[in-house]
């Protein structure tokens, strides 16, 4: 073995991740070679020196208990989502859908209260929705392109993502996160419109559509539900389900969900 | 808000146990990857926040510091790529060349046994300006490797590459971090350069037992 070969991989040697009959290869020479022991000497006494000198840090006394404090958010949604399937356990594990027919929601307006014409499931899927708008947690990805979106949602979604493409100008996506929405994996895509903000859920739920009714906007066929005084509206696709929600008036939203292009 | 079930409860409890003991390693590596204290705090609580919505996904019997350290490492990489790039673009280049010989003999000796404490001081914030030169992929190497004293199988998992490009990239980093080292050691003195790195003189019996050998 060569003093080269040895000093090239004294790194390794010391980080014990040699395997073991090179190991005693480097041992024997080692101990014959004093130039490479002073090699091995000086890497190891610089390998102690830089741990001393660039460890060490310690956190703030503070940070942990911000940190903790965020994942009382989790838990809260957590909560919510597990007293949901205690209250209807078999209508859930029912309503999985092998192949789920694709609906787009659009609150209009500040939501508030429960949808009145749904039943149980589409209600609690509704709140989800209603809380995702009103209380939206941060972006996971940036707006930087459509390629790092269906990216990160890659293995965390059963379905690709991609960001909805809308004819207004004025729509500008901001980003997105993973959520769940009654317990299932979905997208939470932000948008900007003229300063008002767009939400766009996806996730898979067909019983959304049992109690939607129907309308038409520039000859595309929309399905809504009346929410408190506000107007969800959904449109179907197939196999992923898109969910709008905005602070706009509603025919500006009926013409967002008619108009955005969430399949392509 | 309803009641918290029992479940999330004991979950969220071992969550925090397991992790607190990890908080100053994911400082540590956040303040010296952001290089702002700021930016570091924003970048354990996200990692925090999806470690525990994902806690679930934590294999059992693997190395927890790790993981954290691997999603941290995701979302620095996720934030901070774009504001970085340009300076790695312009650090790539100028890193100090690597080559095997790049430590002089007197500069080992010089850094091996430093004498005394203020020499130890100067020679610690010599290894810190030299580490803050590095690339951000060259300093995360280094840190997980020789401060958080992860295995080379855990350092490619927390950075999603194959061991021998650790290894590499490893090697590199170090041997960067040791040419730059040395010249500042030199410039302010802590060592001299010596002249007798040129080849390393065989050792009296070696010699003589190759002169042996041939006779």
């Amino acid at each position: 073995m060569s003093c080269k070969l040895v000093r090239r991989h004294l790194g390794a040697f010391v980080d014990g991740e040699i395997d073991p009959a090179t190991q005693i290869e480097f041992e024997r020479h080692l101990e014959a070679c004093p130039g490479c022991q002073e090699h091995l000497a000086f890497e190891s006494s610089l390998r102690q020196q830089t741990r001393d000198s660039i460890g060490g840090i310690h956190a703030p006394e503070h940070l942990w208990g911000r940190a903790i404090h965020r994942l009382d958010e989790i838990d809260e949604a957590k909560a919510e989502h597990t007293s949901l399937i205690q209250v209807r356990p078999m209508r859930w594990r029912q309503s999985w859908p092998i192949a789920a027919a694709a609906s787009a929601i659009l609150i209009i307006g500040g939501v508030v209260g429960l949808p009145q014409s749904t039943d149980h499931q589409s209600a609690g899927m509704l709140q989800d929705v209603m809380n995702f708008h009103s209380q939206p947690l941060p972006s996971d990805v940036r707006a930087e392109g459509p390629q790092d979106v269906v990216r990160y949602f890659q293995g965390k979604t059963p379905f690709p993502v991609k960001p909805a493409h809308f004819e207004e100008p004025s729509m500008k996506f901001v980003g997105a996160r993973y959520i769940n929405v009654g317990a299932r994996p979905a997208a939470a895509l932000y948008y900007n419109h003229g300063g008002r903000r767009v939400t766009l859920l996806v996730f898979q739920s067909p019983e959304i559509m049992r109690h939607a009714r129907r309308t038409h906007v520039g000859g595309r066929e929309l399905y809504y539900h009346n929410v408190g005084g506000n107007v969800v509206t959904i449109r179907q696709h197939g196999g992923v389900n898109y969910a709008f929600f905005g602070d706009l008036d509603r025919p500006a939203l009926f013409q967002l969900a008619a108009t955005a292009r969430v399949a392509y | 808000m309803s009641r918290k079930p029992k479940k999330i409860a004991a979950e969220r409890q071992l969550f925090e146990v397991e992790a607190r003991p990890h908080l100053d390693a994911l400082y540590s590596m956040a303040l010296r990857l952001t290089r702002s204290p700021v930016d570091a705090e924003d970048l354990v609580q996200d990692t925090l926040v999806r470690a525990y919505r994902f806690y679930d996904r934590f294999e059992a019997g693997t190395n927890f510091k790790a993981w954290l350290l691997r999603i941290q490492m995701n979302s620095f990489v996720n934030r901070y790529r774009r504001a970085t790039r340009e300076r790695q673009v312009f650090e790539g280049p100028m890193a100090v060349p690597v080559g095997e010989g790049v430590m002089s003999r007197a500069s080992m000796r010089g850094l091996t046994d430093p004498v005394g404490d203020a020499q130890r001081r100067l020679i610690a914030r010599e290894i810190n300006r030299a580490f803050e030169e590095l690339s951000d992929e060259a300093r995360a190497m280094v840190l997980l490797a020789d401060v958080e004293e992860l295995s080379y199988k855990e350092i490619a998992d927390v950075v999603g590459c194959p061991i021998g490009t650790v290894m590499s990239r490893l090697h590199r980093a170090r041997k960067q971090l040791q040419g730059s080292l040395q010249q500042h050691a030199m410039q302010l003195g802590i060592i001299e350069e010596g002249d007798d790195d040129v080849e390393d003189p065989i050792p009296l019996e070696a010699f003589r037992s190759r002169k042996e050998m041939k006779s």
